[in-house]
């Protein structure tokens, strides 16, 4: 019997490399303030998750296709003058919920049950879902990697890229769709809906702790791999739901970081010349 | 050739024009100071040039070549209150991305960009706050750090939108001089501003718009009372010191 055949350990192994994936892509979200369209992002994967279980393809490919539908969509919103992008969002989170939410009734003695899809069932992941997502880890850090420089220079200053050139609607389907394939591959470990606090609050936090891109990066892996280790502790020693306490882990290191660093010393003014 | 040559044109959003009858030439080293109310048109001027606002109608050539060709080689220093100043970067960092164009997007710095960023803020007076971080610094030292960027990319035509809107003294004398520099070096420069003070000191041309343009030449031709009051619509006080003070609609 091999160390991968205990479903803990698997857990394990799928809550590292998922906090890995959540803590990269974090940082840009609360960098970019895309906290509520990863919400309607997690929301609208939902029923394509549901979609592809009930046909019987890949559940990543039905997630990926759902939410890439949706980031294309806002990002079109987004770019049309005079529209409102956060009106279109929350419709579009609501009715990605209901949606999914109806696929599952549709379904009599459906092989999995509707909660497995919003928060997750980390036990049940097998050596296919971690291959899958260890593939997805590395893509994904060479990707934002890549698009280091251009990411900073639209998130700092949207019009002086413009203005350079910088095809910055392109950039920002790259991080929609780079953002939409991390949620879709966390939903074995976390769910859609529980998926949104582990990508955003490490990063939040992480960002109350560093004012530079880097170390904040670090902290932020650090943090959602720490919530999944603990959420994981917590959860085969209290017998609680795993995506659950994942969620909250990550949600506790946040509240604490807020008094923690408003205590620390601030660095002094510079002078205004 | 001119740095910068509008005929006739007309720009504007979704086919509605903002701005018309844009006549203008500018030659490389001069200085062009775009002077009229909020909502007169000049950001949209520049955005044309930078080719992010429809040129609608006339005929518009940047640097030798349509503002859409040119898109990228012309810089910009945006008004300031446009960019996220809580977003982690270095005043280096900031001043690096006028490095970008030509470092490209993933080979590393060379010496010779380190070299431009440190030239570029030991020119705006901010070699010592390299290491600051961008938002910490006040509002005339932010505009400094944009303007060092913009000088970094070496540009042959440089526009910069409302560059003393909530400057302090300081840094507009600081940031003035620089420009002055850059002119003397042969940049062609243009700028939006509604301060007259700083239009008739800084201008080798002035260009009076709102909605339309209504004078262009240089400052004792274009700011006059009467031009002024056309342009900005009667709004103007005369004051005894035989000044023209503007009053915004």
């Amino acid at each position: 019997m091999s160390w991968w055949d205990d479903a803990l350990h698997r857990a394990t192994a799928e809550v590292i490399l998922a906090g890995c994936l959540a803590g990269l892509v974090g940082v840009h979200v609360v960098l970019r303030r895309l906290s509520f369209l990863t919400m309607a992002l997690t929301h609208a994967t939902f029923p394509g998750v549901v979609a592809a279980s009930i046909i019987g393809v890949n559940i990543l490919l039905g997630g990926i296709v759902a939410g890439g539908v949706v980031a294309l969509g806002v990002a079109a919103l987004s770019r049309r003058r005079g529209q409102d992008a956060s009106a279109a969002t929350g419709v579009l989170l609501s009715a990605g919920f209901a949606l999914g939410a109806a696929l599952v009734a549709t379904q009599s003695g459906f092989s999995r049950d509707l909660s497995s899809f919003l928060v997750g069932s980390i036990l049940t992941v097998g050596p296919q879902d971690l291959l899958t997502t260890a593939v997805v880890l590395v893509v994904v850090a060479a990707v934002l990697l890549v698009s280091a420089r251009p990411l900073q220079l639209i998130g700092f200053d949207r019009a002086g890229a413009e203005a350079a050139g910088v095809p910055v609607g392109r950039w920002d389907i790259v991080l929609l769709l780079t953002l939409e394939v991390v949620v879709v591959t966390m939903v074995p470990a976390v769910g859609t809906i529980l998926a949104v606090s582990l990508i955003v609050a490490p990063a939040a936090a992480a960002r109350l702790w560093s004012g530079r891109v880097v170390p904040m990066t670090v902290l932020s892996v650090v943090f959602a791999v720490g919530s999944g280790l603990a959420g994981l502790w917590i959860s085969s020693r209290w017998n609680v739901a795993a995506g659950a306490s994942i969620s909250l882990v990550a949600t506790a290191i946040l509240a604490v970081s807020w008094p923690a660093t408003r205590i620390r010393p601030r660095p002094a003014r510079p002078a205004t010349t | 050739m001119p740095a910068l040559r509008y005929a006739g044109v007309s720009v504007g959003y979704d086919r509605t024009p903002v701005l018309t009858h844009v006549d203008l030439e500018l030659d490389p080293g001069q200085r062009l100071i775009l002077v009229g109310p909020n909502g007169a048109g000049k950001s949209t001027l520049i955005k044309s040039v930078l080719g992010l606002a429809p040129v609608l109608a006339g005929e518009a050539t940047v640097l030798g070549e349509s503002p859409a060709a040119a898109r990228g080689r012309a810089g910009y220093v945006p008004q300031i209150d446009t960019l996220d100043a809580d977003f982690p970067v270095s005043v280096r960092q900031v001043v690096m991305m006028g490095r970008y164009r030509s470092i490209g997007w993933w080979r590393p710095a060379r010496a010779a960009d380190r070299r431009a960023v440190a030239d570029a803020l030991e020119l705006v007076g901010l070699a010592d706050r390299a290491g600051h971080r961008f938002g910490t610094l006040s509002g005339g030292q932010r505009q400094r750090v944009l303007l060092a960027r913009a000088i970094a990319a070496e540009p042959r035509l440089l526009l910069l939108d409302e560059p003393f809107n909530g400057v302090d003294a300081v840094s507009q004398e600081a940031i003035i001089a620089v420009l002055r520099e850059l002119a003397a070096g042969g940049t062609a420069l243009v700028l939006s501003t509604h301060d007259l003070t700083v239009a008739r000191e800084l201008a080798d041309l002035v260009c009076l718009i709102n909605g339309r343009q209504w004078a262009v030449g240089t400052p004792g031709e274009t700011l006059t009372a009467g031009k002024l009051r056309s342009a900005y619509g009667g709004h103007t006080v005369d004051l005894p010191d035989g000044h023209t003070m503007l009053v915004e609609p």
